[in-house]
């Protein structure tokens, strides 16, 4: 027998294994699942707690609720009830704050599913801030007897004033949705969410010479709606869906009385706010793979449209200033969008894999531009005319890349990247980024894993039209960082080590990113990223694990610029440091009945300023600083199998130092009247009891 | 070579054999399904699955639906594992989701992606997950009543364990509610892939930015340029130093682009400090006092974002 001959029964073999490996008629008649212990019922999970707050705090009661001092009383859980084919799940969250949560899902299996949702999430920005406005809707009123001055020293009123003015607002998001699933192939999704977002921000008001920080009230609906049709077999797919997100303002404009001393007529001024608009975007998206060529094929295509018509203020409310009409009572604006992608992954080759994508994103602002005759902050008119500028880009993004097994321990990838954006009335028409980067994956055994990648970019443009900056009053040497010439080089290591036999995991990761502008004269010269963060994990005993994490970042960068408008006379260093540790641990049935949890974290960053200017002395600012400390204990007992106790502890702070706020108080610029914010200064006890009890069947029963 | 063919001959029939004996193909499964398995994990972890979506016997899709093959549609035949062994010889694993198992992550992933394929699969090979071998199994706990990953509050934790970078970013003074465990990651990001880049859940940056903040949307008539683009330009949306999330502090980051003579190019040092002789072009907002419109200006005066 010779060697064809061996080959020859070799196939043969293989040809008989074939339908044995590839048949998946297992004769399941005798698996009656008798011992499975299927839910039927009613189960659930559910705490009752109160818990005492030490201090009022803008920080710490954002997103949580617990931004003022005192007693809560909360309701945590979750449930859920299976019948048959029906089975819903539910959680209820922070039920006594203001960052509630209810959701429930539920679904009828193989047929159909559901959600229904509610979110509260409050933001929290200051406490400390004052004002001497009164607001009704979109005005905002002096006190009455405010004596107006040309600067703030001379505001007699303003100490009796003042009246405490938080900035906060809260966003409730409420969402439904559902999916019909029409036989094994076909499905249709209809989802819709709601966001009311309502509150008060800090919107500044200017005249000519002065500005007041306003307390602005807001009240925001975004309505969502997603709806797809999918159809899925094997080895195919297509995805039909359209998306609606329509913005409603109550209030588009915001008017508010001058609490200085203003041109004749600008008593009252007026800004205009978000206007109201809506986006629509209808996709068409497919995938189709060839499992013999162990490749997959995706596309997507997009069009949308963003519409906008919200009626616009007159030049000016000044009724001393004669104003020619406008052009168009609203702006009537219209994007389209068009977006495409696709994407060819194959493992063609048994040890390795490419990768080839494409994506092309435009938008395309159709708004008509016209001439318009601005009134300079309600003051005086401008002599000139001016025509709104509606941008639009074009971008295209290609992709190839590829990984091959070299040996079981080692894997080589390489990439190539171009970018390219075209934009309209901007300083450079035509941009394109190259990218080659490369990267090693090294398992060298008892669960090392080393993965190293590097590489480079070179982001070029075709012309950096000065012409055009000078038009627009720039100062011609300057290079705007996103459209300049950028040289980046960049890398990333990561060691992990996760041995099978130790329960331990360990991994250190470190990346840099070093960006150079070396044809800007004017603007960001360099910036350089370095991040390092190390974990650490231990399950010292099947019911004890430990864990610390730390991580390191620094954001350095340097920019130059003229006051001369000429060649660069003052250079500003910006270096952002940031360091944070995290440790804890959690001891699981001491004495069968006591859980024991701790976590701590310290968060700290730094961000240092260095200014030198021809015309002073090199001078460097005051760090600005934040301090984050959080403790925090849990301890629970179990009184019996359904009934368990938690008792908390939180502890936490946070500081700032912030020469932006430090000291300036309504009053403290002559012609800024400020609200008055300063820098955090927090620190807050949180104890809590809770009383859990578990209800229904348990696993296993 | 005689003796080596007749070895292969009889390697053949015996293949033969062993593909029509029994009634039963392929390879081996266990005898009596998820009862032969629990007949030993019985413990409580196991037992969770069947609080889940996968356990839902009138579920004719599902792992457990009639004629499905229970446990081992997921962790593979169960016929070696659960056979019989000679005393001191090693258990079997079971081949897929075992620990000593010696399944590829991939294919752990393709026992997923076999009923997950329309839903997911197409996304996660064009994404980057599978470059980095991601499995299934890292994010995703099946025997759980309540995965963590499906869940806002312990998401990004599971994220995190690999995007360090972006943990780090998230715990910096000015971020994104993620500690608070009010905001998951796939708000903004698709983890199963598509050819968005960053894996987006929307077409572009702004899309998904705009899903929570359409008031930025605009279109408006005046605008600005880098706004319209791509939030990120000015915004580093995992967390900043700086209040807003700014990637810099103003008016150092508006100044990075303007430098029109006068008030735009003046470098505001220290002793423009409250200490000093207070500037309104570098305290409290900043150029925002007075161009509070830089996100656009619907008015028709506002070409200076002031209105």
């Amino acid at each position: 027998m010779n060697n064809t001959q061996s080959k020859l029964l070799l196939a043969l073999g293989a040809i008989a294994l074939a339908p044995a490996i590839g048949a998946q008629e297992v004769d399941t008649s005798d698996w009656a699942c008798e011992y499975c212990p299927f839910q039927q019922g009613h189960e659930g999970d559910y705490e009752v707690g109160a818990s005492s707050v030490s201090d009022d705090s803008a920080y710490f009661g954002n997103a949580t609720g617990y931004d003022e001092e005192g007693a809560y009383g909360n309701l945590d859980g979750e449930g859920s009830y299976a019948s048959g084919a029906y089975r819903m799940v539910w959680t209820v969250e922070d039920l006594g704050l203001d960052s509630r949560v209810a959701e429930l899902e539920g679904s009828h299996a193989g047929k159909f599913d559901y959600n229904i949702g509610f979110r509260q999430l409050p933001y929290r920005q200051f406490i400390t801030t004052s004002s001497i406005f009164a607001e009704a809707a979109d005005a905002l009123f002096l006190p009455n007897g405010w004596v107006r001055a040309p600067t703030t020293d001379g505001f007699t009123q303003l100490g009796s004033s003042l009246v405490s003015r938080n900035i906060e607002s809260d966003r409730n998001i409420y969402t439904i949705g559902g999916r019909y699933l029409a036989g094994s192939r076909f499905s249709f999704s209809l989802d819709y969410r709601r966001q009311e977002n309502d509150g008060t921000k800090i919107q500044g008001g200017s005249t000519f010479t002065n500005a007041s920080l306003l307390p602005m009230p807001f009240e925001y609906v975004t309505d969502e709606v997603d709806f797809a049709v999918r159809y899925g077999a094997d080895n195919a797919f297509v995805a039909l869906s359209w998306y609606l997100s329509d913005f409603q303002n109550d209030n588009t404009a915001l008017f508010w009385e001058q609490p200085f001393t203003g041109a004749p007529g600008a008593d009252t001024l007026a800004q205009a706010q978000a206007p109201e608009s809506r986006f629509q975007q209808v996709t068409l998206a497919g995938g189709y793979s060839l499992p013999e060529l162990r490749t997959v094929m995706n596309l997507s295509a997009s069009m949308g449209q963003i519409t906008q018509d919200t009626e616009l203020l007159p030049y000016t409310i000044n009724p001393n200033l004669a104003t020619d009409p406008l052009p168009r009572s609203s702006l009537d604006a219209e994007v389209d969008t068009t977006n495409f992608a696709a994407s060819i992954t194959s493992r063609i080759f048994r040890k390795g894999r490419i990768k080839f994508s494409y994506r092309y994103d435009k938008r395309d602002n159709k708004t008509t531009q016209d001439t318009w005759n601005r009134v300079i902050v309600d003051t005086f008119p401008d002599a000139g005319e001016e025509l709104n500028v509606p941008y639009s880009f074009e971008r295209s993004y290609l992709s190839l890349s590829g990984d091959y097994d070299l040996f079981d321990m080692l894997r080589v990838s390489a990439g190539y990247d171009r970018r390219d954006v075209d934009r309209d009335f901007q300083e450079v028409a035509s941009q394109s980024e190259d990218t080659g980067w490369g990267r090693l994956r090294i398992r060298p055994g008892s669960g090392f894993d080393i993965d190293l990648r590097g590489g480079a970019s070179k982001r070029d443009v075709d012309n950096y039209d000065e012409a055009f900056a000078i038009a627009t009053g720039q100062n011609p040497l300057m290079r705007k960082y996103h459209l300049a010439y950028r040289y980046r080089e960049f890398g990333e290591a990561t060691v992990s080590w996760s041995p099978a036999a130790t329960p331990i995991s360990v991994s250190l990761t470190g990346l840099f990113a070093d960006d150079e502008y070396t044809r800007s004269e004017l603007g960001l010269t360099d910036a350089d990223e370095v991040s390092v963060a190390l974990d650490l994990g231990w399950s010292v005993t099947e019911s004890t694990s430990v864990y610390l994490n730390t991580a390191y970042d620094t954001l350095e960068s340097t920019q130059l610029g003229s006051e001369s408008f000429a060649e660069p006379d003052w250079r500003a260093d910006n270096e952002d440091e940031f360091t944070t540790i995290g440790a804890g641990f959690n001891i699981r049935e001491i004495g069968e009945r006591f859980d024991l949890q701790l976590d701590y974290m310290r968060s700290e960053g730094t961000s240092k300023i260095n200014l030198d200017s021809a015309a002073d002395a090199p001078a460097q600012f005051p760090d600005l600083e934040t301090t984050l400390d959080y403790l925090r204990v849990r301890l629970g007992f179990r009184q019996s199998e359904r009934i368990e106790w938690n008792l908390y502890a939180l502890y936490q702070t946070f500081e700032t130092e912030d020469w932006a706020l430090e000291g300036v108080t309504p009053d403290a610029l002559p012609l800024l009247l400020s609200l008055g914010a300063t820098p955090y200064d927090e620190e807050q006890v949180i104890v809590g009891i809770g009383f859990r009890y578990q209800m229904g069947a348990k696993s296993g029963e | 070579m005689r003796l080596l063919s007749l070895a292969l001959a009889g390697t053949l029939l015996a293949c033969l054999a062993v593909g029509t004996a029994g009634g039963q193909e392929g390879p081996d499964y266990s005898r009596e399904g998820a009862d032969t398995c629990l007949s030993c994990h019985e413990d409580a972890s196991t037992l969770a699955i069947f609080r889940t979506k996968h356990a839902v016997p009138s579920d004719p899709r599902g792992p457990f639906g009639h004629g499905q093959l229970q446990c081992e549609a997921c962790h593979g035949p169960g016929g070696e594992h659960a056979g019989r062994v000679r005393r001191g010889q090693e258990r079997p694993a079971i081949p897929y989701f075992h620990p000593a198992g010696t399944a590829t992550v991939e294919e752990e992933n393709g026992q997923c992606l076999g009923c997950h394929n329309s839903g997911v699969g197409f996304g996660w090979h064009a994404g980057e997950h599978p470059v980095d071998e991601v499995a299934c199994a890292d994010c995703h706990q099946m025997h759980i009543a309540r995965d963590p990953v499906l869940q806002t509050a312990t998401q990004p934790a599971v994220c995190f364990d690999c995007h360090q970078a972006q943990r780090t970013e998230t715990r910096k003074a000015f971020a994104h509610p993620f500690s608070q465990g009010k905001m998951d990651c796939t708000g903004c990001h698709s983890p199963h892939g598509d050819q968005v880049a960053t894996s987006l859940v929307r077409q572009t940056v702004n899309d998904t930015c705009q899903q929570c903040h359409a008031e930025q949307r605009g279109p408006y008539l005046w605008e600005h340029a880098p706004v319209s683009e791509d939030c990120t330009l000015c915004h580093s949306p995992h967390g900043s130093n700086h209040p807003g999330m700014l990637a810099k502090r103003a008016p150092l980051l508006c100044q990075s682009c303007h430098s029109q003579f006068g008030h735009p190019s003046i470098p505001y040092g220290p002793d423009e400090l409250v200490t000093g002789t207070p500037s309104r072009f570098l305290l409290g907002q900043s150029c925002l006092n007075c161009h509070s419109q830089v996100h656009g200006s619907n008015h028709p005066s506002g070409s200076k974002l002031m209105r």
